[in-house]
């Protein structure tokens, strides 16, 4: 029997613990303290601790092998903020500090970009690099001391603190992989799918043909003003109809399929499920992500709303054109309404998964419809701040005969 | 297999631990300043890696309005930083200790700074009349 033989749950926590308390050593050496500051050995002690976990992430999360370029743009990024992120806490001198947080942004905007989230790194870029640095630098200049000072040269406890900070994220990463262990694959030789990151659901093709039956359902509108007076007129309205219809059905599947029972339902769905679906259950998908399940979902309703427009449609379109008079009942209001409903529909279900594309438009389209309020609460909280900031460095004039300003700075000088 | 959501969440954990050693240790009220924003940063990461997990945007749309409320942050806390330094004529936070609770005994640096040698400033041998000294009204200190 090995002694030495650990569960992968103790392993992984020791290597945690053993990454964590390199560099709860390595920023005890660094923090700027008059006595026992240990460059060298810090930096020495912080490379091995971002190996340790540089090595734990990579082997615990998966090697990501194939998508080369994408691996080594994260590795870089992320390498990037951290390194820059210890630079900003451990040098003395606070402008060069700025200059590494200005670097630690840019990484994160790297990351951002990664993400598919390009309107956030520009804003990112604009408003810390070139908004929140460039302020503090103003101030830093202002207040640059000659010489050590006990601002930069001295630490709070720093080996407490260090400690507090790398417990705390030793305790984030252990619950991190164990979070992951729940959701990992139970045969060693299966593909973990929990937190990949989602490709686009929609091919290229099915964007087309649902951007071809948006613009077709926009122009529905006009097609049901006017009751067709002829039997060729009607055909064609029928004819426009139909072309909405099964270019909807091609991709998410002809509207009551289990009625039909028809195999070839639509590339989507084709595309996604797998195959051996038991009735009444949700299908088991080839990808199980949250945005697969939500495109299937909404492919649903797409369906359903195809469905209810193709029968009112029909009931709008008597087969026996003789009778005189239509029934009142099926009136074009109804179709149009609910050609809106399916308009919309689809359109939602264009938009899946083209966060990186139009990200700008989307990110618009939800924030000034989803979140109209806080955007507002956003604004007045600026607007407060700014005269919050202008009321409380507005130097007061000082009157005579009252402990000024200028005397308390002059005691703090003397002090 | 391929960089997943655990990479983003890891590295964002560590930044935020970065950040907060930052903000316990040091002193001068800017580094601090900026180590809590390295935290936010570190905040802003995880939200956007659950935006593009679960394929939505609400994710980025929180993370903008931490852009917004940052932006507040660094004006306001700038202010007080002005009038501080105005007060004491140093960035130090520890300055302040004297708002420290009740019975709570004050820190004391107790290890001196070390002394750096200044460079004697060149003197020139005088030379000719030497100038009737007229006082310089002393300036009040202006930042």
């Amino acid at each position: 029997m090995n002694l030495f033989a650990l569960t992968k749950t103790q392993e992984a926590g020791g290597q945690i613990a053993l990454a964590a308390a390199l560099a709860v050593a390595g920023f005890f050496l660094l923090l700027p303290r008059p006595r026992g500051r240990v460059v060298s050995l810090g930096i020495a002690s912080l490379i091995a601790a971002a190996a340790v976990f540089g090595a734990w992430v990579y082997n615990t999360f998966g090697q990501p092998l194939p998508d080369v370029v994408g691996s080594v743009l994260f590795w870089m990024f992320s390498a990037g903020a951290l390194v820059f992120g210890a630079v900003l806490v451990a040098q003395k001198n606070p402008a060069r500090g700025a200059i590494a947080f200005a670097f630690v942004i840019l990484s994160t905007c790297g990351l951002f970009l990664l993400l598919a989230a390009p309107f956030l790194m520009a804003a990112t870029i604009i408003i810390y690099a070139g908004a929140i640095i460039v302020t503090f630098l103003f101030v830093l200049m202002l207040s640059q001391a000659a010489g050590p000072s006990a601002e930069n040269d001295r630490s709070r406890e720093p080996l407490y603190g260090s400690f507090a900070g790398f417990a705390f994220v030793g305790l984030v990463l252990f619950t991190l992989y164990q979070t992951s262990l729940a959701s990992a694959p139970a045969e060693p030789g299966e593909v973990a799918t929990a937190g990949r990151l989602p490709a686009p659901v929609l091919t290229a093709e099915e964007r087309k043909k649902l951007a071809d039956a948006v613009a077709k359902l926009d122009g529905a509108a006009a097609q049901l003003d006017e009751f067709p007076a002829s039997r060729a007129e009607r055909n064609k309205r029928i004819e426009y109809f139909e072309a909405i219809k099964s270019e909807i059905v091609s991709v998410v599947g002809p509207p009551a399929r289990e009625q039909a029972g028809q195999i070839g339902y639509g590339t989507l769905p084709e595309r996604l499920e797998k195959p051996a679906a038991k009735a009444g259950q949700p299908a088991e998908l080839y990808r199980e992500d949250a945005q697969a399940r939500a495109a299937l979902d909404r492919a649903a309703s797409v369906r359903n709303a195809n469905f209810t427009t193709a029968e009112l449609e029909k009931a709008l379109n008597p087969d026996d054109p003789p009778k005189p008079a239509p029934p009142a009942k099926p009136n074009p209001d109804a179709v149009k309404e609910q050609a809106r409903v399916l308009r919309n529909e689809v359109v939602l279900l264009y938009g899946m998964g083209e966060l990186p594309a139009n990200n700008v438009r989307n990110l618009g389209l939800v924030l000034y419809s989803e979140h109209l309020l806080a955007i507002e609460l956003a604004g007045t909280l600026l607007l407060v701040a700014v005269i919050g900031a202008i009321a409380i460095a507005h130097r007061k004039r000082e009157v005579p005969g009252e402990p000024s300003a200028g005397s308390q700075v002059q005691r703090g000088v003397a002090k | 297999m391929t960089i997943t959501l655990w990479h983003f969440l890891a590295v964002a954990a560590a930044l935020f631990g970065i950040g907060l050693v930052g903000f316990l240790t040091r002193r001068n009220l800017i580094t601090m300043f900026l180590c809590a924003e390295m935290m936010l940063q570190g905040v802003a990461i995880n939200f956007v890696a659950f935006a593009r997990y679960h394929g939505n945007l609400q994710g980025q749309i929180f993370v903008l309005f931490i852009l917004a409320v940052a932006a507040c942050e660094a004006g306001v806390a700038l202010a007080l930083f002005l009038s501080l330094y105005r007060r004491r004529r140093s960035l130090d936070a520890s300055d302040w200790q004297e708002l420290r609770e009740l019975g709570v005994p004050p820190a004391v640096d107790e290890e001196p700074l070390e002394v750096v040698k200044e460079e004697p400033l060149p003197t020139l041998t005088p030379a000719g009349a030497r100038p009737i000294a007229t006082p310089a009204p002393e300036e009040a200190a202006r930042v």
